[in-house]
């Protein structure tokens, strides 16, 4: 009998979905055993009822469910509580359900702020007032799924890798626990670390290449040691599928997607001590909490206050 | 006390050669300071790393007073100057972490200085009651 799967999308940009039709050939064998009963994506079924004729939205009974994207009003809160209630496993797939994600950064800053900043003090935008009709009520603050109910297993990356998803669909269907990596980006990269402190360095933007490009990665000096921001070192490896991570490969340093080491790492002070190891100097940082929290956002980062003086 | 009644929670790291003996000294001659602080032997101010300070500071504690010798005193020749070099580190990440500065504080006491280690700890103790409680408390 084919396992029913029900996928929902909250505050996402549609990356991880694009991920599961993009595992390619692997697909096919697991299709025919999995039956797709809610999947916004790619299917019109509506949680209201097609004609929009239940009284409260519905999520059909499934095996698994797989939500992607975090949690941003209350629309996607109730969905996230119907979806828990009907099935057995729920995986929140990709660093905006797991971690919060890009949209957390906006944690960094009051709701009022946002809808002033977006509705009228943007360039761009004849400013008006902000909707409020016929649309859900935003949340205080963006939430990672874990922080609204409870999830069974957490896929990080942004977007997930597809061998990752396949990896733990397999699992699931065998019954197998699916263990995430436990160690950092650094200890699957196979650049040169020479250990010698780049002191007196200043910082350099990604926007120019590292030096080596094209060359074997095992002859590429780390670069961070080369005065780049990566952030390797406070980084969840698994991205690479157990090889090379994926941005170090194509010689640009991590930028930290898969998310914090541990559920209670703190990658700002995990950076910090890397940074300071390296010589380079972190006050060079544009915006440097949201720098190193940037996938990790949600419970980490918050809003400043004025300060007492 | 201040009129509300906080009282404020200092962790306090004492390096063993310098201000741990302070502390003792400043016990063995009766010397009044307020019992705020929470005192943690460690051999060198050098060794405590910043996620310490940080996790104090996150999960709990309103202040955290590192004390270890002078500049040129350290038992092991530079420990307290590489303190100092990641008490800037804990400066940023006080900032990061919505932290007021005052929360964190360095200074050096040697063996000899019982009074100035009482001295470091009521000024510590009474700029944090006037702050008031840390956002995380």
């Amino acid at each position: 009998m084919a396992v029913k799967v029900a996928q929902e999308w909250f505050s996402i940009c549609g990356g991880c979905e694009v991920t599961i039709l993009d595992v390619g050939e692997p697909l096919l064998d697991v299709l025919p055993e999995l039956e797709f009963v809610h999947m916004p994506v790619i299917m019109d079924h509506k949680v209201f009822g097609q004609t929009g004729e239940k009284p409260k939205a519905e999520i059909p009974e499934a095996d698994v469910g797989i939500i992607s994207g975090g949690i941003r009003n209350e629309e996607n809160k109730e969905l996230a509580e119907e979806m828990r209630s009907k099935v057995n496993f729920l995986i929140a797939m990709g660093s905006c359900a797991a971690y919060g994600g890009i949209p957390a950064l906006a944690n960094q800053f009051s709701t009022e702020a946002i809808y002033k900043r977006v509705y009228q003090g943007n360039g761009t935008t004849i400013a008006g007032p902000t909707p409020d009709q016929d649309i859900p009520a935003l949340t205080d603050r963006v939430y990672t799924l874990d922080e609204v109910v409870k999830v069974d297993l957490k896929l990080p990356g942004c977007p997930t890798t597809p061998h990752m998803f396949v990896a733990a669909l397999m699992h699931l269907l065998k019954g197998t626990p699916f263990e995430l990596e436990t160690k950092s980006v650094c200890d699957h990269c196979p650049t040169i670390r020479e250990k010698k402190a780049a002191a007196g360095m200043t910082l350099k933007r990604p926007l120019e290449s590292v030096e080596g490009v094209g060359e074997p990665l095992n002859t590429v000096r780390c670069f961070m040691e080369q005065g780049f921001l990566c952030q390797g070192p406070a980084t969840r490896a698994g991205c690479g599928d157990g090889d090379t991570p994926r941005c170090i490969s194509a010689y640009m340093p991590c930028r930290g997607c898969f998310g914090p080491l541990s559920h209670d790492a703190n990658p700002m002070v995990d950076m910090m001590g890397a940074l300071s190891t390296i010589g380079l100097n972190p006050r060079e940082i544009p915006d440097r909490a949201a720098q190193f929290n940037r996938f990790a956002g949600s419970g980490r980062l918050r809003q400043k206050r004025s300060r007492r003086r | 006390m201040n009129d509300n009644g906080y009282e404020p929670l200092i962790i306090m790291y004492c390096c063993y050669w310098c201000a741990y003996t302070a502390a003792d000294l400043a016990g063995t001659s009766r010397l009044q300071y307020p019992p705020n602080v929470r005192i943690i032997r460690v051999q060198c101010s050098g060794m405590v790393h910043p996620n310490l300070v940080i996790d104090a500071l996150t999960n709990g504690a309103d202040g955290v007073l590192m004390l270890g010798c002078h500049p040129g005193d350290c038992h092991y020749r530079e420990g307290n100057l590489r303190a100092q070099a990641r008490a800037d580190a804990i400066d940023m990440m006080l900032e990061d972490f919505d932290l007021e500065p005052e929360r964190y504080r360095l200074a050096w006491v040697s063996a000899s200085e019982g009074p100035r280690f009482a001295e470091v700890v009521t000024e510590m103790v009474e700029e944090l009651r006037e702050l008031g409680p840390s956002v995380y408390a």
